[in-house]
Protein backbone atom coordinates (compact mmCIF):
# COMPACT_ATOMS: atom_id res chain seq x y z
CA UNK A 1 0.00 0.00 0.00
CA UNK A 2 1.24 3.27 -0.72
CA UNK A 3 1.67 5.47 2.36
CA UNK A 4 1.08 8.84 0.38
CA UNK A 5 -2.12 9.14 -1.66
CA UNK A 6 -1.10 11.67 -4.98
CA UNK A 7 -2.77 13.04 -7.56
CA UNK A 8 -1.99 11.37 -11.31
CA UNK A 9 -0.24 14.69 -11.86
CA UNK A 10 2.31 14.48 -8.82
CA UNK A 11 2.78 11.11 -9.73
CA UNK A 12 3.91 11.89 -12.79
CA UNK A 13 6.15 14.67 -11.24
CA UNK A 14 7.68 12.48 -8.88
CA UNK A 15 8.57 9.64 -11.10
CA UNK A 16 10.16 12.62 -13.77
CA UNK A 17 11.92 14.23 -10.92
CA UNK A 18 13.44 10.67 -9.87
CA UNK A 19 14.16 9.30 -13.72
CA UNK A 20 15.77 12.89 -14.27
CA UNK A 21 18.03 12.60 -11.00
CA UNK A 22 18.82 9.03 -11.97
CA UNK A 23 20.85 10.46 -15.03
CA UNK A 24 23.75 11.74 -12.88
CA UNK A 25 23.78 8.41 -11.07
CA UNK A 26 23.77 6.44 -14.64
CA UNK A 27 26.25 8.84 -16.30
CA UNK A 28 29.80 7.23 -14.14
CA UNK A 29 28.38 4.28 -14.79
CA UNK A 30 28.41 4.53 -18.25
CA UNK A 31 31.63 6.78 -18.55
CA UNK A 32 33.28 3.37 -16.68
CA UNK A 33 31.69 0.93 -18.51
CA UNK A 34 32.33 2.41 -22.06
CA UNK A 35 35.77 3.29 -20.95
CA UNK A 36 36.70 -0.15 -19.64
CA UNK A 37 35.78 -1.82 -23.46
CA UNK A 38 37.99 0.47 -25.52
CA UNK A 39 40.74 -0.52 -27.88
CA UNK A 40 40.33 -4.02 -26.48
CA UNK A 41 36.51 -4.75 -25.72
CA UNK A 42 36.38 -7.85 -23.22
CA UNK A 43 39.61 -8.52 -23.20
CA UNK A 44 40.51 -6.14 -20.97
CA UNK A 45 38.73 -8.10 -18.62
CA UNK A 46 40.25 -10.91 -19.56
CA UNK A 47 43.78 -9.19 -19.57
CA UNK A 48 43.52 -7.80 -15.87
CA UNK A 49 42.07 -11.57 -14.56
CA UNK A 50 45.14 -13.11 -15.76
CA UNK A 51 48.12 -10.66 -15.91
CA UNK A 52 49.88 -9.23 -12.48
CA UNK A 53 49.27 -5.65 -12.07
CA UNK A 54 51.84 -3.52 -9.79
CA UNK A 55 53.34 -7.32 -8.91
CA UNK A 56 49.76 -8.11 -8.25
CA UNK A 57 47.17 -10.52 -9.17
CA UNK A 58 43.35 -9.14 -8.42
CA UNK A 59 42.18 -12.23 -7.03
CA UNK A 60 44.96 -11.57 -4.35
CA UNK A 61 43.86 -8.47 -3.50
CA UNK A 62 40.61 -9.72 -3.38
CA UNK A 63 42.08 -12.73 -1.33
CA UNK A 64 43.76 -10.02 1.14
CA UNK A 65 40.48 -7.94 1.65
CA UNK A 66 38.36 -10.87 2.37
CA UNK A 67 41.01 -12.52 5.31
CA UNK A 68 40.98 -8.56 6.71
CA UNK A 69 36.68 -8.59 6.70
CA UNK A 70 36.27 -11.59 7.77
CA UNK A 71 39.35 -11.42 11.34
CA UNK A 72 37.54 -8.06 11.51
CA UNK A 73 34.12 -9.40 11.58
CA UNK A 74 34.44 -12.44 13.66
CA UNK A 75 36.63 -10.60 16.36
CA UNK A 76 33.95 -6.92 16.33
CA UNK A 77 31.02 -9.97 16.91
CA UNK A 78 32.72 -11.81 19.98
CA UNK A 79 33.82 -9.03 21.34
CA UNK A 80 31.36 -6.81 20.86
CA UNK A 81 28.21 -9.56 21.80
CA UNK A 82 30.01 -10.39 25.22
CA UNK A 83 30.16 -7.14 26.31
CA UNK A 84 26.76 -5.94 24.88
CA UNK A 85 25.33 -8.56 27.04
CA UNK A 86 26.94 -7.30 29.83
CA UNK A 87 26.18 -3.75 29.54
CA UNK A 88 22.65 -4.46 28.82
CA UNK A 89 21.56 -7.55 31.49
CA UNK A 90 24.46 -7.33 34.32
CA UNK A 91 24.52 -4.83 37.42
CA UNK A 92 28.21 -4.00 37.70
CA UNK A 93 30.06 -1.15 39.00
CA UNK A 94 30.45 1.42 36.76
CA UNK A 95 28.19 -0.11 33.65
CA UNK A 96 27.08 3.35 32.51
CA UNK A 97 30.30 5.51 32.90
CA UNK A 98 32.42 2.61 30.55
CA UNK A 99 29.23 2.61 28.35
CA UNK A 100 29.50 5.97 27.84
CA UNK A 101 33.50 6.17 27.14
CA UNK A 102 33.09 3.20 24.81
CA UNK A 103 30.22 5.16 22.91
CA UNK A 104 32.52 8.58 23.12
CA UNK A 105 35.06 6.44 21.28
CA UNK A 106 32.36 6.60 18.08
CA UNK A 107 33.70 9.86 17.43
CA UNK A 108 37.61 9.29 16.87
CA UNK A 109 38.78 10.19 13.06
CA UNK A 110 40.97 7.43 12.36
CA UNK A 111 43.03 9.89 10.98
CA UNK A 112 44.45 10.38 14.61
CA UNK A 113 44.73 7.09 15.31
CA UNK A 114 47.28 6.20 12.59
CA UNK A 115 50.29 7.72 14.62
CA UNK A 116 50.10 5.80 17.37
CA UNK A 117 48.74 2.56 16.11
CA UNK A 118 51.49 2.63 13.46
CA UNK A 119 53.58 2.91 17.22
CA UNK A 120 51.76 0.12 18.67
CA UNK A 121 51.43 -1.88 15.43
CA UNK A 122 55.25 -2.13 15.33
CA UNK A 123 55.31 -2.93 18.98
CA UNK A 124 53.45 -5.63 18.54
CA UNK A 125 55.10 -6.96 15.70
CA UNK A 126 52.29 -6.53 13.38
CA UNK A 127 53.45 -3.73 11.15
CA UNK A 128 52.77 -4.84 7.46
CA UNK A 129 50.77 -8.10 7.97
CA UNK A 130 46.87 -8.14 7.42
CA UNK A 131 46.65 -8.60 11.06
CA UNK A 132 47.09 -4.94 11.59
CA UNK A 133 44.68 -3.47 9.34
CA UNK A 134 42.36 -6.48 11.40
CA UNK A 135 43.03 -5.26 14.76
CA UNK A 136 43.04 -1.46 13.76
CA UNK A 137 40.05 -1.86 12.40
CA UNK A 138 38.38 -3.76 15.50
CA UNK A 139 39.33 -0.84 17.59
CA UNK A 140 37.78 1.71 15.30
CA UNK A 141 34.52 -0.43 14.77
CA UNK A 142 33.76 -2.41 17.93
CA UNK A 143 32.25 0.72 19.58
CA UNK A 144 29.57 1.30 16.94
CA UNK A 145 28.76 -3.25 17.40
CA UNK A 146 28.64 -2.38 21.32
CA UNK A 147 26.03 0.31 21.08
CA UNK A 148 23.94 -1.80 18.10
CA UNK A 149 23.83 -5.55 20.32
CA UNK A 150 23.40 -3.41 23.06
CA UNK A 151 20.43 -2.18 21.83
CA UNK A 152 18.99 -4.92 21.04
CA UNK A 153 19.37 -6.86 24.23
CA UNK A 154 17.82 -3.74 25.53
CA UNK A 155 14.48 -5.06 23.80
CA UNK A 156 14.71 -8.85 25.30
CA UNK A 157 12.62 -9.13 28.31
CA UNK A 158 15.13 -9.78 31.31
CA UNK A 159 12.51 -12.47 32.50
CA UNK A 160 14.41 -14.86 30.23
CA UNK A 161 17.82 -14.26 32.01
CA UNK A 162 15.67 -14.49 35.71
CA UNK A 163 13.68 -17.81 34.56
CA UNK A 164 17.16 -19.20 33.53
CA UNK A 165 18.88 -18.50 36.55
CA UNK A 166 16.51 -19.76 38.78
CA UNK A 167 16.59 -23.14 36.96
CA UNK A 168 20.37 -22.64 38.28
CA UNK A 169 21.86 -21.69 34.74
CA UNK A 170 24.92 -19.37 35.20
CA UNK A 171 25.02 -15.94 33.28
CA UNK A 172 27.69 -16.87 30.84
CA UNK A 173 24.51 -20.47 29.87
CA UNK A 174 21.93 -18.09 29.45
CA UNK A 175 24.29 -15.91 27.10
CA UNK A 176 25.29 -19.08 25.34
CA UNK A 177 21.90 -20.81 25.22
CA UNK A 178 19.15 -18.70 25.24
CA UNK A 179 20.11 -14.86 24.41
CA UNK A 180 22.64 -15.61 21.80
CA UNK A 181 20.23 -17.97 19.74
CA UNK A 182 17.70 -15.18 19.76
CA UNK A 183 20.25 -12.30 18.53
CA UNK A 184 20.76 -14.47 15.63
CA UNK A 185 19.75 -11.89 12.74
CA UNK A 186 21.05 -8.77 14.99
CA UNK A 187 24.60 -10.56 14.41
CA UNK A 188 23.76 -11.05 10.61
CA UNK A 189 23.12 -7.18 10.19
CA UNK A 190 26.14 -5.99 12.40
CA UNK A 191 28.50 -9.10 10.60
CA UNK A 192 27.38 -7.65 7.23
CA UNK A 193 28.35 -3.88 8.10
CA UNK A 194 31.44 -5.18 9.92
CA UNK A 195 32.01 -6.45 5.52
CA UNK A 196 30.97 -3.79 4.04
CA UNK A 197 33.09 -1.40 6.03
CA UNK A 198 36.03 -3.45 5.92
CA UNK A 199 35.83 -3.13 2.07
CA UNK A 200 35.87 0.11 2.25
CA UNK A 201 38.71 1.45 4.30
CA UNK A 202 40.90 2.66 2.70
CA UNK A 203 43.26 4.28 5.09
CA UNK A 204 44.53 1.85 7.37
CA UNK A 205 45.44 -0.59 4.82
CA UNK A 206 47.68 2.06 2.98
CA UNK A 207 49.19 3.33 6.29
CA UNK A 208 49.94 -0.51 7.90
CA UNK A 209 50.64 -2.50 4.95
CA UNK A 210 54.05 -1.49 2.58
CA UNK A 211 54.61 -4.85 1.31
CA UNK A 212 52.72 -4.83 -2.47
CA UNK A 213 51.73 -8.80 -1.95
CA UNK A 214 49.47 -7.50 1.30
CA UNK A 215 47.92 -5.15 -1.13
CA UNK A 216 43.74 -4.82 -0.36
CA UNK A 217 41.39 -4.95 -2.66
CA UNK A 218 40.48 -1.19 -1.96
CA UNK A 219 44.07 -0.21 -1.69
CA UNK A 220 44.49 -2.02 -5.41
CA UNK A 221 42.57 0.81 -7.21
CA UNK A 222 44.98 3.80 -6.50
CA UNK A 223 47.84 1.57 -6.92
CA UNK A 224 46.66 0.39 -10.14
CA UNK A 225 46.24 3.87 -11.15
CA UNK A 226 49.86 3.44 -10.91
CA UNK A 227 50.77 0.92 -12.86
CA UNK A 228 48.76 1.78 -15.67
CA UNK A 229 50.29 4.32 -18.21
CA UNK A 230 47.85 7.21 -19.98
CA UNK A 231 47.70 5.05 -23.48
CA UNK A 232 44.11 4.06 -24.45
CA UNK A 233 44.96 0.56 -23.64
CA UNK A 234 45.88 0.56 -20.46
CA UNK A 235 43.25 3.17 -19.91
CA UNK A 236 40.68 0.42 -20.53
CA UNK A 237 42.44 -1.82 -18.81
CA UNK A 238 42.57 0.23 -15.83
CA UNK A 239 38.35 1.26 -16.15
CA UNK A 240 37.81 -2.40 -16.46
CA UNK A 241 39.75 -3.10 -12.73
CA UNK A 242 37.65 -0.56 -11.29
CA UNK A 243 34.49 -2.15 -12.86
CA UNK A 244 35.95 -5.64 -10.67
CA UNK A 245 37.08 -3.55 -7.75
CA UNK A 246 33.59 -2.44 -7.54
CA UNK A 247 32.17 -5.83 -7.91
CA UNK A 248 32.27 -7.20 -4.17
CA UNK A 249 30.46 -4.08 -3.06
CA UNK A 250 27.36 -5.27 -5.87
CA UNK A 251 27.26 -8.58 -4.73
CA UNK A 252 27.22 -8.05 -1.06
CA UNK A 253 24.49 -5.45 -2.18
CA UNK A 254 22.01 -8.21 -3.63
CA UNK A 255 22.64 -10.54 -0.97
CA UNK A 256 22.70 -7.96 1.78
CA UNK A 257 20.75 -4.90 1.45
CA UNK A 258 18.23 -5.70 4.03
CA UNK A 259 20.51 -6.80 6.35
CA UNK A 260 22.27 -3.37 6.02
CA UNK A 261 20.08 -1.39 6.52
CA UNK A 262 17.95 -3.21 9.52
CA UNK A 263 21.38 -2.85 11.58
CA UNK A 264 22.44 0.71 10.38
CA UNK A 265 18.96 1.79 11.60
CA UNK A 266 18.75 -0.43 15.15
CA UNK A 267 22.35 1.01 16.20
CA UNK A 268 20.87 5.03 15.38
CA UNK A 269 21.32 7.09 18.83
CA UNK A 270 17.33 7.77 18.15
CA UNK A 271 15.75 9.59 20.80
CA UNK B 1 17.09 -9.30 43.18
CA UNK B 2 14.36 -10.30 45.26
CA UNK B 3 16.24 -11.58 48.48
CA UNK B 4 13.55 -13.93 49.60
CA UNK B 5 13.72 -16.35 46.58
CA UNK B 6 13.82 -20.18 47.73
CA UNK B 7 16.94 -22.12 47.24
CA UNK B 8 16.58 -25.91 46.47
CA UNK B 9 16.02 -26.31 50.52
CA UNK B 10 13.46 -23.94 50.96
CA UNK B 11 15.64 -21.72 52.95
CA UNK B 12 15.69 -18.08 51.71
CA UNK B 13 19.14 -16.54 51.02
CA UNK B 14 21.24 -15.21 54.24
CA UNK B 15 22.68 -11.52 53.51
CA UNK B 16 25.94 -12.58 53.84
CA UNK B 17 25.61 -14.82 50.42
CA UNK B 18 23.55 -12.47 48.97
CA UNK B 19 26.69 -9.96 49.08
CA UNK B 20 28.94 -12.96 47.65
CA UNK B 21 26.08 -13.03 44.80
CA UNK B 22 26.61 -9.15 43.77
CA UNK B 23 30.70 -9.87 43.82
CA UNK B 24 30.27 -12.67 41.81
CA UNK B 25 27.95 -10.48 39.28
CA UNK B 26 30.47 -7.73 39.28
CA UNK B 27 33.11 -10.59 38.50
CA UNK B 28 31.14 -11.99 35.49
CA UNK B 29 30.20 -8.47 33.83
CA UNK B 30 34.09 -7.68 33.96
CA UNK B 31 34.50 -11.01 32.68
CA UNK B 32 32.08 -10.15 29.26
CA UNK B 33 33.20 -7.11 29.12
CA UNK B 34 37.48 -7.94 29.65
CA UNK B 35 38.14 -8.54 25.95
CA UNK B 36 37.03 -5.27 24.77
CA UNK B 37 38.55 -3.45 28.09
CA UNK B 38 41.92 -5.23 26.77
CA UNK B 39 41.43 -3.82 23.48
CA UNK B 40 40.40 -0.37 24.60
CA UNK B 41 43.48 0.19 26.68
CA UNK B 42 45.85 -1.20 24.78
CA UNK B 43 44.45 1.09 21.62
CA UNK B 44 42.42 3.82 22.71
CA UNK B 45 43.88 4.66 26.21
CA UNK B 46 47.66 3.79 25.40
CA UNK B 47 47.03 5.91 22.02
CA UNK B 48 45.70 8.93 23.88
CA UNK B 49 48.73 8.63 26.32
CA UNK B 50 51.03 8.41 23.33
CA UNK B 51 49.41 11.02 21.63
CA UNK B 52 49.43 13.55 24.16
CA UNK B 53 52.90 12.15 25.40
CA UNK B 54 54.49 12.87 22.52
CA UNK B 55 52.68 16.04 21.54
CA UNK B 56 54.91 17.89 24.09
CA UNK B 57 58.21 16.53 22.37
CA UNK B 58 59.70 17.16 18.85
CA UNK B 59 60.35 13.93 17.16
CA UNK B 60 60.50 11.60 14.00
CA UNK B 61 58.71 8.39 12.87
CA UNK B 62 61.14 6.28 14.35
CA UNK B 63 60.42 8.33 17.35
CA UNK B 64 64.18 7.99 18.17
CA UNK B 65 66.02 10.87 19.44
CA UNK B 66 63.19 12.28 21.07
CA UNK B 67 63.86 15.86 22.30
CA UNK B 68 61.33 18.06 24.92
CA UNK B 69 59.15 20.62 22.79
CA UNK B 70 57.46 22.07 25.83
CA UNK B 71 53.76 23.50 24.65
CA UNK B 72 55.79 24.73 21.59
CA UNK B 73 53.71 22.43 19.48
CA UNK B 74 50.61 23.52 20.38
CA UNK B 75 51.87 26.96 20.13
CA UNK B 76 52.86 26.21 16.31
CA UNK B 77 49.91 24.95 15.97
CA UNK B 78 47.28 27.07 17.19
CA UNK B 79 49.56 29.62 15.01
CA UNK B 80 48.69 27.63 11.97
CA UNK B 81 46.19 29.49 9.82
CA UNK B 82 45.83 26.23 7.81
CA UNK B 83 45.16 24.01 10.67
CA UNK B 84 41.47 26.62 11.25
CA UNK B 85 41.13 26.49 7.89
CA UNK B 86 41.10 22.63 7.86
CA UNK B 87 39.08 22.50 10.57
CA UNK B 88 36.54 25.14 9.09
CA UNK B 89 36.77 22.75 5.88
CA UNK B 90 35.49 20.09 7.64
CA UNK B 91 32.38 21.84 8.87
CA UNK B 92 31.49 23.50 5.66
CA UNK B 93 32.06 20.08 4.01
CA UNK B 94 29.43 18.18 6.54
CA UNK B 95 27.02 21.39 5.98
CA UNK B 96 27.22 20.61 2.44
CA UNK B 97 26.26 16.93 2.88
CA UNK B 98 23.62 17.05 5.79
CA UNK B 99 21.90 19.93 3.12
CA UNK B 100 22.36 17.59 0.58
CA UNK B 101 20.98 14.71 2.72
CA UNK B 102 18.31 15.97 4.28
CA UNK B 103 16.80 17.91 1.01
CA UNK B 104 18.20 15.45 -1.92
CA UNK B 105 17.90 12.21 0.07
CA UNK B 106 14.52 13.09 1.82
CA UNK B 107 12.99 14.01 -1.71
CA UNK B 108 14.24 11.04 -3.40
CA UNK B 109 13.21 8.72 -0.28
CA UNK B 110 9.61 10.00 -0.40
CA UNK B 111 9.14 9.60 -4.36
CA UNK B 112 10.33 6.36 -4.20
CA UNK B 113 7.64 5.08 -1.65
CA UNK B 114 4.76 6.20 -4.56
CA UNK B 115 5.64 2.62 -5.35
CA UNK B 116 6.19 2.92 -9.21
CA UNK B 117 7.39 0.65 -11.78
CA UNK B 118 10.97 0.27 -11.43
CA UNK B 119 11.06 2.34 -8.00
CA UNK B 120 13.50 -0.73 -7.13
CA UNK B 121 15.41 -0.74 -9.60
CA UNK B 122 16.07 3.36 -8.72
CA UNK B 123 15.93 2.81 -5.02
CA UNK B 124 19.23 0.15 -5.95
CA UNK B 125 20.65 2.76 -8.52
CA UNK B 126 20.77 5.36 -5.56
CA UNK B 127 21.85 3.40 -2.78
CA UNK B 128 24.88 1.24 -4.17
CA UNK B 129 27.40 3.87 -4.35
CA UNK B 130 27.37 4.28 -0.68
CA UNK B 131 28.49 0.64 -0.32
CA UNK B 132 30.90 1.17 -2.73
CA UNK B 133 34.58 2.10 -1.30
CA UNK B 134 35.46 5.54 -1.32
CA UNK B 135 38.51 5.39 -2.79
CA UNK B 136 37.08 3.86 -6.15
CA UNK B 137 33.93 6.12 -6.27
CA UNK B 138 36.89 9.30 -6.05
CA UNK B 139 38.88 7.67 -8.45
CA UNK B 140 36.54 7.56 -11.11
CA UNK B 141 35.13 11.01 -10.43
CA UNK B 142 38.96 12.47 -10.29
CA UNK B 143 39.27 10.59 -13.80
CA UNK B 144 35.64 11.91 -15.11
CA UNK B 145 36.01 15.50 -14.24
CA UNK B 146 39.65 15.67 -15.36
CA UNK B 147 39.32 18.75 -17.51
CA UNK B 148 40.68 18.13 -21.28
CA UNK B 149 40.06 14.49 -21.40
CA UNK B 150 37.51 14.03 -18.02
CA UNK B 151 33.85 12.44 -19.64
CA UNK B 152 32.05 15.15 -17.93
CA UNK B 153 34.06 18.12 -19.70
CA UNK B 154 33.76 15.86 -23.50
CA UNK B 155 30.11 15.47 -22.78
CA UNK B 156 28.97 18.92 -22.22
CA UNK B 157 31.75 20.04 -25.09
CA UNK B 158 29.43 16.94 -27.40
CA UNK B 159 26.50 19.04 -26.29
CA UNK B 160 27.99 22.50 -27.44
CA UNK B 161 28.01 24.02 -24.15
CA UNK B 162 31.73 24.70 -24.46
CA UNK B 163 31.25 27.78 -21.98
CA UNK B 164 30.48 25.01 -18.98
CA UNK B 165 33.83 22.71 -19.66
CA UNK B 166 35.56 24.20 -16.71
CA UNK B 167 39.00 23.32 -14.20
CA UNK B 168 36.62 21.35 -12.04
CA UNK B 169 38.77 20.36 -9.51
CA UNK B 170 41.60 22.24 -10.48
CA UNK B 171 39.91 25.35 -10.30
CA UNK B 172 40.13 26.55 -6.20
CA UNK B 173 37.25 27.71 -6.36
CA UNK B 174 35.14 25.40 -8.41
CA UNK B 175 37.35 22.25 -6.66
CA UNK B 176 35.71 23.28 -3.31
CA UNK B 177 32.02 22.92 -5.28
CA UNK B 178 32.90 19.47 -6.84
CA UNK B 179 33.85 17.48 -3.82
CA UNK B 180 30.84 18.73 -1.74
CA UNK B 181 28.61 17.96 -4.92
CA UNK B 182 29.82 14.91 -5.15
CA UNK B 183 28.59 13.89 -1.61
CA UNK B 184 25.21 13.49 -3.65
CA UNK B 185 26.24 10.10 -4.29
CA UNK B 186 26.48 9.00 -1.18
CA UNK B 187 22.52 9.86 -0.40
CA UNK B 188 22.51 5.88 0.16
CA UNK B 189 22.61 6.12 4.31
CA UNK B 190 19.92 9.01 4.86
CA UNK B 191 17.30 7.44 2.36
CA UNK B 192 17.80 4.29 4.40
CA UNK B 193 17.50 6.36 8.05
CA UNK B 194 14.62 8.16 6.14
CA UNK B 195 12.73 5.04 4.81
CA UNK B 196 12.85 3.12 8.29
CA UNK B 197 11.54 6.04 9.82
CA UNK B 198 8.61 7.02 7.52
CA UNK B 199 7.12 3.40 7.75
CA UNK B 200 6.93 4.53 11.69
CA UNK B 201 4.68 7.67 10.59
CA UNK B 202 1.14 7.39 11.68
CA UNK B 203 -1.30 6.79 7.71
CA UNK B 204 -4.64 8.31 9.14
CA UNK B 205 -2.56 11.14 9.99
CA UNK B 206 -1.56 11.28 5.82
CA UNK B 207 -5.42 10.36 5.18
CA UNK B 208 -6.64 13.42 6.52
CA UNK B 209 -4.32 15.99 4.98
CA UNK B 210 -5.60 14.57 1.76
CA UNK B 211 -9.17 14.40 2.62
CA UNK B 212 -8.30 18.13 3.92
CA UNK B 213 -7.11 18.78 0.02
CA UNK B 214 -3.15 19.04 0.65
CA UNK B 215 -1.31 17.91 -2.30
CA UNK B 216 1.66 16.12 -2.18
CA UNK B 217 4.32 19.23 -1.73
CA UNK B 218 2.17 20.27 1.33
CA UNK B 219 2.20 17.05 2.58
CA UNK B 220 6.02 16.12 1.98
CA UNK B 221 7.26 19.76 3.46
CA UNK B 222 4.41 20.55 6.22
CA UNK B 223 3.59 16.79 7.28
CA UNK B 224 5.75 14.57 6.39
CA UNK B 225 9.14 16.56 6.66
CA UNK B 226 9.10 17.75 10.45
CA UNK B 227 7.64 14.00 11.18
CA UNK B 228 10.79 12.46 10.54
CA UNK B 229 12.50 14.43 13.44
CA UNK B 230 14.39 11.85 14.75
CA UNK B 231 15.55 10.58 10.92
CA UNK B 232 16.98 14.62 10.88
CA UNK B 233 18.69 14.37 14.02
CA UNK B 234 20.35 10.94 13.13
CA UNK B 235 21.32 12.08 10.02
CA UNK B 236 22.95 15.44 11.35
CA UNK B 237 24.90 13.95 13.83
CA UNK B 238 26.35 11.28 12.17
CA UNK B 239 27.16 13.45 9.03
CA UNK B 240 28.80 15.82 11.01
CA UNK B 241 30.88 12.66 12.99
CA UNK B 242 31.84 11.20 9.94
CA UNK B 243 33.26 14.29 8.33
CA UNK B 244 36.12 14.01 10.96
CA UNK B 245 36.82 10.57 9.59
CA UNK B 246 35.99 11.36 6.12
CA UNK B 247 39.34 10.85 4.10
CA UNK B 248 39.73 8.84 0.14
CA UNK B 249 37.40 11.02 -1.05
CA UNK B 250 39.19 14.32 -1.36
CA UNK B 251 42.55 12.85 -0.77
CA UNK B 252 42.17 10.67 -4.30
CA UNK B 253 40.13 13.52 -6.15
CA UNK B 254 42.24 17.13 -5.35
CA UNK B 255 44.88 15.86 -2.58
CA UNK B 256 43.44 18.74 -0.35
CA UNK B 257 44.81 21.27 -3.21
CA UNK B 258 44.54 23.15 -5.33
CA UNK B 259 46.30 25.57 -3.12
CA UNK B 260 45.05 23.45 0.01
CA UNK B 261 41.48 24.92 -0.57
CA UNK B 262 39.50 21.60 0.05
CA UNK B 263 41.63 20.54 2.58
CA UNK B 264 39.87 19.25 5.14
CA UNK B 265 41.27 18.00 8.36
CA UNK B 266 42.43 14.57 8.30
CA UNK B 267 44.24 16.00 4.62
CA UNK B 268 45.87 18.29 6.87
CA UNK B 269 47.35 15.88 9.06
CA UNK B 270 48.28 13.64 6.42
CA UNK B 271 50.14 15.77 4.47
CA UNK B 272 51.90 17.04 6.90
CA UNK B 273 52.37 13.17 8.13
CA UNK B 274 53.78 12.31 4.88
CA UNK B 275 56.31 15.26 4.32
CA UNK B 276 59.89 14.92 5.12
CA UNK B 277 61.43 14.31 7.85
CA UNK B 278 57.70 15.71 9.96
CA UNK B 279 57.72 16.48 13.25
CA UNK B 280 55.75 14.07 14.76
CA UNK B 281 55.29 16.16 17.81
CA UNK B 282 53.62 18.83 15.84
CA UNK B 283 51.67 16.29 14.09
CA UNK B 284 50.11 14.75 17.40
CA UNK B 285 49.53 18.31 19.05
CA UNK B 286 47.59 18.71 16.10
CA UNK B 287 45.72 15.44 16.14
CA UNK B 288 45.06 16.15 19.76
CA UNK B 289 43.66 19.41 19.31
CA UNK B 290 41.51 17.37 16.43
CA UNK B 291 40.24 14.99 19.25
CA UNK B 292 39.50 17.12 21.00
CA UNK B 293 36.88 18.71 18.85
CA UNK B 294 35.47 15.48 17.68
CA UNK B 295 35.11 14.41 21.32
CA UNK B 296 33.32 17.63 22.32
CA UNK B 297 30.65 16.49 19.01
CA UNK B 298 30.26 13.00 20.68
CA UNK B 299 29.74 14.84 24.00
CA UNK B 300 26.90 17.12 23.06
CA UNK B 301 25.21 14.24 21.35
CA UNK B 302 25.47 11.83 24.11
CA UNK B 303 23.81 14.40 26.18
CA UNK B 304 21.40 14.96 23.69
CA UNK B 305 20.77 10.48 23.48
CA UNK B 306 20.32 10.27 27.19
CA UNK B 307 18.13 13.51 27.90
CA UNK B 308 15.68 12.13 25.28
CA UNK B 309 15.61 8.86 26.51
CA UNK B 310 15.01 10.17 29.79
CA UNK B 311 12.16 12.03 28.19
CA UNK B 312 10.61 9.29 26.53
CA UNK B 313 10.71 7.04 29.86
CA UNK B 314 8.87 9.97 31.80
CA UNK B 315 6.24 10.22 28.45
CA UNK B 316 5.55 6.56 29.25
Amino acid sequence: MNLIRVTRAERFFGISFIVALSLFWIFPVIVTIKNSLQVDGLNNYVYIFTHKIAGLSIFRSFFNSLIVAVGDTTIILVVGTLAAFAFSKMVFIGRQKIYSIILMCLAIPAIVAVIPFFFILKKLHLYNTLGAVIIAEVAMTVPFAVLMMRNFFDNIPDELMESALIDGATKFQTFRRIYLPLSVPALINLGVLCIMWSFQDYLFPTMFLTNGSLTTATMAVNSFQGAFSFNPIDQGRFYASLVVLGMPAFIIFLFAQRYIANGITSGALKD
Amino acid sequence: MNPSIPVDSGKTIPIKSRQARKWKENVTAYLFIAPLLSIFAVFILYSLYFLIHTSFQNTDISFGKATDAGTNNYRLVLEDSHFYFSVLNNLIFSAGNIFISITIGFIVTVFLSLKFRGSRFFHALFFIPAMLPGALIATVFSMILEYRFGAWNEFLRALGLDFLAKQWLSDPHLAYMSVIVIGVYLIGFPMMYYSADLTTVNTSVLEAAVLDGAGLNRIMWNIVFPLLKNAHKTIIISTLLSSFREFERIYLMTGGGPAQSTEISSIYLFNYFRGAGANIGYVSAASTLLLIIALAISFIQLRMYVKGKKERKSAA
